[in-house]
């Protein structure tokens, strides 16, 4: 049986008074109220661990020793932009940042490039092609690790069946940092690959239409309208895995222990056994203070630049 | 108009920020400081020389020690036993990789609060965790509750005392740290069908036994040894022909390193290693530690191999060899013995002791105490034997469980009398990374051999010149 409800007039839709007790919470405290917790997480995580270092690192502090920190002053600043053994390590790792990123960035283009280009199974090949990226870095440090080695490793039983040597990847010098970036370079190139597709895909059609109307070559379209068009993206990207590669550590650690020696030492490397070995806690401290300051110096020229892109 | 854009808001808010983070920060500062100040007080705790009353409720003893099958072992084995004499007890013995063993452990003593209450330290580490007072002092405990006069006194000394002892002897005065849970030493594993029944009697007889036997067995190589530049691999490997061509590591009384390590022993060591031994290892072997060594073996690839005893429990298993299709094939083409000997009669310290984080909650600390003094008696310590283990206990290592439980348990027996080991010092894991790294290199050819030995007496030297009056032998 259908019921018919007889509504009342509607009353005005306005907001009740706020009770008296409440009329000190004015709509700044209310803002400040609101953001107060967020603020307090940030500061609790982020800044105050910071600042912490920060006073560590002009100290002789150890984690694990009984006894309180003295100030040193510069000392620990000092030491590492004085030593050899640091610049050797900065030195390792900045090839391995040129030599990963620039071969990502080449090959993850050219991927992005060949995909964008192809109407069918183009969302089929991006799922693809992103596999490596959502793996651990563990995870793929460990199974390179067996794929290279020498005697028991993939890699050199498929070069030995085509008729090639052995291959020391992993333990001599110039090897070892190479399949340090050839492995970095397999999992991360999907990451320029996606973000230069995005810029790709953004690239408007009619642009591409009239250069056709003109008759333009397909080198005078790449140079001309695609690269232009994709370039401040792409340099966001290489940006983002220069720093991550800048802070390359796992990798390493499990493919190489910074071997042969310390020539696949990197700086982050050498920090973890800084701070984790020899537990100076202080020095760790001023190497990471340091090498946050690099990456800010770094990354502000380069959003400076781009900004000089983006308004030209 | 927003609120924020209202005269002397934004000022007011920013004033306001920066008041908070200062304050947060203080606060945080003053926090930090505070846990620090009240640890340092209490340092260097003793256990007490009688066992404290045990609980009746159900615990759980955890011990930390690094992953290989001494580890399950130990589980399988306390499980099954000391629940016969405390059945409210479980043994947890959590395990890291190898590489990480160190820093699991050290990290979670600097946090000053440890998940493990019996933490498993190689010898060397001792000295940093009692510097640290990160362990508890067991001397009084021990002279109560273990027959100390049933041990190798070595053994005893190397797994517990700080101070470290001189090598082969105990100092009835140290302090005790921690008592042996695993021995272990270096085993030479040889192939019987390529090399004969008897083993090489000397290092140099070895060398050319392996020379021989690679260039007469296409694709098998002369050696395998630990060579990684990960843990102490390529440290031990250094030291171990060190000490056969007559070589020392340091002068402990002295500390003094540079010009002992690297004098003419050191360098007849280094070349005999890089320029005589590494030739006849596989390409590629640079970096190759525990596993590696026993998979080239059990794969048939190498002539000699070098491992530590109870790491090679898996050599017998048909599953993961070629040689044979069962033990006794197996047994019929593999051959142990102790190291050779050359200039001098020694072979490498391994194993571990049992110590007692000074964080683990009093109950627990208790009943760890419990535990070892269970496990330390002759019947336990037989019965550890024949399930896998390495006991310390003279008369476990001379009776038949011990002997009759693996093929290779004699070499171990026999060589205790030849035991030495490294620094046990506060500055270990330097000591040992810069050893590592330089031997590691000059063994992969990343490093002229003399430089790297050169390189290491100078840095280590350095160390311990900075590190005060910490370690060595008193």
């Amino acid at each position: 049986m259908a019921t018919t409800e007889i509504h009342a007039p509607a009353a005005p839709l306005t907001a009740p008074p706020a009770a008296r007790r409440y009329r000190w919470l004015g709509e700044r405290r209310l803002a400040t109220l609101f953001v107060s917790p967020a603020l307090a997480l940030l500061l609790f995580l982020s800044i105050f661990p910071l600042l912490w270092a920060l006073y560590l690192s002009f100290t002789n502090y150890s984690a694990t020793r009984d006894t309180g920190a003295s100030f040193v002053g510069l000392d620990n600043y000092i030491d590492i932009l004085t030593s050899a053994t640091v610049r050797q390590r900065a030195i390792t790792t900045f090839v391995y940042v040129v030599g990963a990123v620039g071969l990502q960035t080449v090959l993850g283009f050219a991927i992005a490039y060949l995909i964008s280009r192809r109407v069918r199974g183009r969302g089929a090949l991006t799922t693809l092609f992103l596999v490596p990226m959502m793996l651990s870095p563990v995870v793929v440090g460990l199974f390179w690790r067996f794929m290279l080695d020498t005697q028991f490793g993939v890699v050199n039983s498929l070069l030995g069946s085509l008729g090639f040597g052995q291959v020391e990847w992993l333990t001599k010098q110039r090897t070892a940092l190479l399949s340090l970036i050839l492995v970095d370079t397999w999992q991360w190139t999907p990451f320029i690959m996606l973000i230069a597709l995005a810029g790709l895909t953004a690239v408007p059609k009619y642009l591409y239409e009239a250069a056709s109307i003109d008759r333009a070559s397909e080198w005078f379209r790449f140079r001309h309208i695609t690269l232009p068009l994709v370039w401040p993206l792409l340099l966001i990207a290489v940006m983002f895995r220069a720093i991550e590669a800048f802070r390359l550590f796992d990798l390493v650690y499990i493919l190489t222990s910074g071997g042969p020696g310390v020539s696949t030492e990197t700086l982050s490397f050498h920090v973890y056994k800084v701070a984790f070995l020899g537990f100076d806690t202080g020095v760790a401290s001023a190497y990471g203070i340091l090498m946050v300051l690099v990456v800010i110096v770094l990354a502000q020229f380069y959003l400076r630049y781009l900004e000089k892109l983006r308004s030209s | 108009m927003t609120f924020l854009d209202k005269p002397g808001v934004r000022r007011r808010l920013r004033r306001r920020f920066t008041t908070g983070v200062a304050v947060m920060v203080a606060v945080g500062t003053l926090a930090a400081c505070g846990g620090s100040d009240d640890d340092s007080a209490s340092g260097g705790d003793k256990a007490p020389a009688t066992l404290p009353e045990l609980t009746s409720e159900p615990v759980t003893l955890s011990f930390l020690w690094f992953e290989w099958p001494p580890a399950q072992a130990l589980e399988d084995f306390a499980n099954k036993e000391y629940k016969k004499v405390r059945p409210n007890v479980t043994v947890k013995v959590n395990t890291v990789p190898n590489p990480n063993w160190h820093d699991a452990i050290f990290t979670q003593f600097a946090a000053r609060k440890t998940d493990f209450d019996i933490p498993i330290l190689d010898s060397q580490h001792i000295g940093e965790a009692v510097t640290n007072g990160s362990i508890l002092d067991i001397t009084d405990f021990v002279k109560s509750n273990i027959e100390t006069e049933a041990y190798d006194p070595y053994l005893l000394a190397a797994y517990g005392q700080y101070p470290q002892a001189e090598t082969g002897q105990r100092d009835e005065n140290a302090k005790l740290y921690g008592l042996p849970l695993l021995g272990d030493t270096w085993a030479m594993i040889y192939r019987k069908d390529l090399i004969g029944e008897e083993p090489p009697k000397t290092w140099d007889e070895m060398i050319a036994t392996a020379k021989k036997c690679q260039e007469d067995n296409p694709g098998v190589s002369g050696l395998a040894f630990h060579q990684s530049n990960g843990s102490d691999a390529a440290a031990v490997t250094y030291n171990t022909v060190n000490g056969v061509y007559g070589g020392k590591l340091w002068d402990p009384k002295e500390k003094k390193i540079d010009g002992i390590i690297n004098d003419e022993a050191g360098k007849k060591a280094m070349d005999v290693l890089v320029n005589q031994m590494k030739p006849l290892a596989p390409k590629g072997s640079g970096n190759w530690f525990i596993d590696e060594v026993n998979a080239a073996i059990a794969q048939g690839k190498v002539c000699i191999g070098f491992n530590w005893l109870a790491a090679i429990g898996g050599l017998l298993d048909p599953a993961q060899s070629t040689l044979g299709t069962s033990k006794e094939q197996i047994l019929d083409k593999l051959g142990f013995a102790t190291l050779p000997t050359q200039e001098a009669d020694i072979v490498p310290l391994g194993g571990m002791g049992m110590h007692i984080s000074k964080y683990a909650p009093p109950e627990r600390q208790a009943e760890a105490l419990s535990f070892m003094k269970w496990f330390e008696q002759a019947d336990v310590q037989k019965a550890w034997a024949a399930a896998g283990g390495v006991p310390a206990r003279k008369d476990a290592l001379s009776s038949p469980e011990f002997l009759n439980a693996a093929p290779w348990n004699k070499v171990f027996t026999d060589s205790v009398p030849r035991l030495r080991d490294m620094w046990n010092v506060p500055e270990y894991a330097k000591l040992i990374d810069i050893e590592n790294t330089n031997v590691n290199a000059a063994l992969n050819g990343a490093k002229d051999p003399m430089d790297a030995l050169d390189t290491i007496a100078k840095e280590q030297q350095a160390i311990l010149d900075q590190s005060g009056d910490g370690g060595g032998i008193r």
